[in-house]
């Protein structure tokens, strides 16, 4: 009998149908990790997309001006067309080697000069592998010996490892070298050309699409570069970003809430100010940066004064609103109940929109915040803007990814330690009592209130 | 509904009623509506809501308008209350004409209008702190009155954790602590349940009966106008005008078993016969097709 009455499973998916609370935080849970997922894959499941091949190890073309060097990143497609041409350029060279005139007209010091350079070519490779330092690149000593080492096979190169094709290479050259000098010297170097090597490669993904580990790796690069001179930490950047949005919006809260409420209030008000206010909001708060910086010369002035002319007057318009939504029968209420006109302001409208002008007041913010990038490229670059500017210049995107995070993640924290503390400001909304229950607020709250009842206590105690 | 054929009817009065009636109306006038009109003007044509009402409601009696819906049962009780000028006609209260909304004309919404920010023990000192009284006398008043609607244990909890009957039950201690001449009352149990409802009216008439205190009342309910009403103000609609005063014969105190009683059964079919008329036909004036088989009748 019991067993007909086993309890149907709930639905996932139903028309407006609350989820459990753990569905719920599942599927938090998943909205975070599907895209850092997806990006994952694509960044290091090759098949997925890896349109382009990133060098590591690079060789000049005499026929092409462009020049790449390793960690440069060439299309798919061109890669075996590169390679191609620098083999079928040693296949040439060779013959000339085995010719009457080796040096093809060229004079000892220009084929030498080329042939250090051939040398270098390898330099990447052997830092990776950990074969020199990174301040090494120039040492042709060391890079000398590496071909030493590799040419006779007593070291290989383990990651990137070096083609077959490439230690041939080597192994051709160093017989040559070798048969100069077993060590480098400057002027009893190689005077006849040497063979380029093969360029080689990974596929990878365009330079604007960095992989996970690297935008982390940049990231903890980023945040640990000090100050230095004119040049801020990311701290201070972000401070002065904050600065810069928190400042432009508390300004526009502070002038455009009372102009809301009022006009919300006053169908006069409502008259004189919300049209213009309403054609104001239509034009782009950016195309005033010029006159803002007139009118504001240097420094922050302007910016802020641009993040308020983009939020002030939709504030006013929002909270314009939010107070004309004000239940009417709490107005005729009050009324009967024997309020003035001016305390109808003060201690029915006021109070009764505060709940609903913080939700705004939130979304407002969020508004704020999309306003700080134009805002700090007005005059001078500045803040958090000026380094994603710089260093998408130099397509650092690595670079640049882990600061978008970062104001996203400020932005996204603000609004839910915002709406969190609704509650507690409002004890008697819905959200407040659910604000008393939630398990965070009650852990951070706990020795507030713990103090608070003692002092009440005392108080109470103390008149008794 | 078809009365009972030796129900006496509700005009043939015992002399004890005459007389309770005649006691009534010797009591000094508190409010009194003269020639009331209302109009609203609109795009399609002017709508008459109120044509010149006419009555009076005498020191602590309990009055109940009632009428069919949109009659103009809120309109008037919305001009009483000040927040709706009359087109013409006058508002007297204790002899003086009304202007706008005050403190000596109480009101119950149907709605709930307490306010959400505000404690029930604030909501109830919301009228005494407009009047700029505060203290301790005023707030121990307040307790009494929280007290007389049975809240004491949640005078510190906010309208949102109260339930509808809860909530209804402040707002008639907050409309009380101003010391209102007359408690005006718009559907005020309409979005309650039978029982609370029911429960709720007995707690009004003990409230009546214990404070000076006169009450209109609207309603669309016979058996709660029959039960509370010391009158029976009856409206039409079309234009909104009084179609009779009704004198309630049912004896007081009121208690529930009175509901079968014979005068309240003959009040209730009164009333009736005033608001519904054409119901007097029967089935004969439904046109409804038959959906279900012939035979498969439950009888
Ligand atoms: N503000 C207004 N503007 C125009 N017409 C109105 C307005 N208020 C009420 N009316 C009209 O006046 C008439 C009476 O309305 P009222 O709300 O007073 O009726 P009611 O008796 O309270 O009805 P119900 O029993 O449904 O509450 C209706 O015909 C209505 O359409
Ligand atoms: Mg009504």
């Amino acid at each position: 009998m019991s067993g007909s009455l086993k309890k149907a499973r709930e639905p996932w998916f139903a028309v407006r149908r609350e989820l459990s609370p753990q569905r719920s935080s599942v599927l938090t849970i998943v909205s975070f990790a599907l895209p850092l997922l997806i990006w994952a894959a694509v960044s290091y499941l090759p098949f997925l997309w890896h349109p382009d091949v990133q060098l590591q190890l690079s060789a000049n073309r005499a026929d092409v001006s462009t020049v790449y060097v390793a960690g440069d990143r060439v299309s798919k497609s061109y890669f075996p067309e590169f390679q191609e041409a620098v083999r079928s350029q040693n296949e040439d060279l060779k013959k000339q080697l085995s010719s009457d005139d080796p040096l093809a007209g060229a004079s000892e010091s220009s084929v030498r000069r080329a042939n250090k350079k051939v040398l270098r070519h390898l330099v990447p490779l052997l830092i990776q592998n950990k074969w020199i330092k990174d301040d090494q690149a120039t040492d042709d000593e060391a890079i000398y010996h590496a071909w030493g080492e590799l040419a006779s096979s007593s070291r290989r190169l383990k990651s990137p490892s070096l083609s077959e094709e490439n230690l041939a290479i080597v192994e051709d050259n160093w017989k040559a070298m070798s048969a100069i000098a077993p060590n480098y010297v400057s002027d009893n170097f190689v005077s006849t050309p040497l063979l380029s090597l093969i360029p080689q490669g990974k596929t990878s993904n365009p330079d604007y699409l960095p992989a996970p580990d690297q935008v982390l790796a940049a990231g903890v690069k980023v945040f640990s570069i000090p100050a230095d001179g004119d040049r801020p930490s990311m701290v201070q950047r972000i401070g002065h970003s904050l600065q810069i949005v928190f400042g432009g919006f508390c300004l526009a809260a502070l002038v455009g809430v009372p102009i809301g409420v009022v006009c919300g209030t006053y169908p006069f008000f409502s008259r004189l100010v919300e049209p213009f206010t309403d054609f104001f909001r239509y034009m782009p708060a950016p195309t005033f940066s010029t006159l803002l910086v007139a009118i504001f010369l240097a420094n922050d002035a302007p910016k802020i004064a641009l993040v308020f002319v983009g939020t002030f007057f939709q504030l006013v318009l929002v909270t314009a609103n939010t107070t004309r939504r004000l239940d009417m029968p709490l107005l005729e209420a009050a009324q009967t109940l024997g309020a003035s006109q001016r305390q109808l302001l003060t201690r029915v409208v006021v109070p009764g929109i505060l709940p609903n002008l913080y939700d705004d007041l939130r979304i407002l913010l969020g508004w704020a915040w999309t306003w700080l990038v134009i805002a700090e490229l007005v005059g001078v670059k500045s803040g958090l803007t000026e380094f994603i500017e710089t260093q998408g210049r130099f397509r650092n995107f690595d670079m640049v990814f882990p600061i978008i995070i970062l104001i996203g993640l400020i932005g996204f924290f603000t609004d839910q330690i915002l709406s969190l503390i609704k509650g507690l400001v409002f004890p008697y909304t819905e959200d407040g009592t659910k604000a008393a229950s939630h398990p965070i607020l009650k852990a951070v709250l706990f020795i507030p209130r713990l103090v608070l009842r003692l002092l009440t206590n005392r108080s109470a105690s103390g008149t008794t | 509904m078809t009365p009972p054929t030796d129900i006496l009817d509700y005009r043939t009065q015992s002399p004890e009623v005459s007389a309770r009636f005649s006691k009534l109306k010797e009591r000094p006038v508190v409010l009194s509506v003269k020639n009331l009109t209302k109009i609203f003007p609109s795009q399609n044509g002017d709508v008459t809501a109120l044509n010149s009402i006419d009555f009076e409601v005498y020191r602590r009696e309990f009055m109940c308008v009632i009428g069919p819906s949109g009659c103009g049962k809120s309109t008037l009780i919305r001009i009483l209350a000040g927040l709706e000028s009359e087109t013409s006609g006058a508002v007297l209260l204790d002899g003086n004409p009304v202007a706008g909304p005050g403190p000596d004309r109480g009101m119950v919404f149907q709605s709930y209008t307490l306010f959400p920010w505000l404690t029930v023990k604030q909501n109830v000192l919301f009228g005494p702190k407009m009047a700029g009284q505060k203290g301790a006398t005023v707030e121990s008043e307040a307790r009494q009155w929280i007290e007389m609607v049975g809240l004491s244990k949640f005078e510190n909890s906010y309208p949102h954790q109260l339930s509808g009957g809860m909530k209804q039950r402040v707002a008639i201690a907050r409309a009380l602590a101003n010391r209102p001449r007359i408690l005006l009352m718009d559907e005020p149990f309409g979005a309650l349940d039978a029982q609370t409802r029911c429960q709720m009216q007995s707690y009004l008439l003990k409230i009546w009966k214990n404070l000076d205190i006169t009450i209109l009342f609207i309603t669309h309910d016979l058996d709660e106008a029959t039960y509370l009403s010391d009158r029976i103000l009856v409206l039409k609609a079309n234009p909104g005008e009084v179609d009779e005063i009704i004198e309630v014969p049912v004896p007081r105190p009121r208690t529930v078993d009175q509901f079968v009683s014979p005068e309240f059964i003959a009040t209730k079919h009164r009333i009736d016969e005033l608001i519904h008329p054409k119901n007097k036909g029967g089935d004969d004036e439904l046109h409804f097709p038959r959906m279900t088989k012939e035979g498969d009748d439950v009888e």
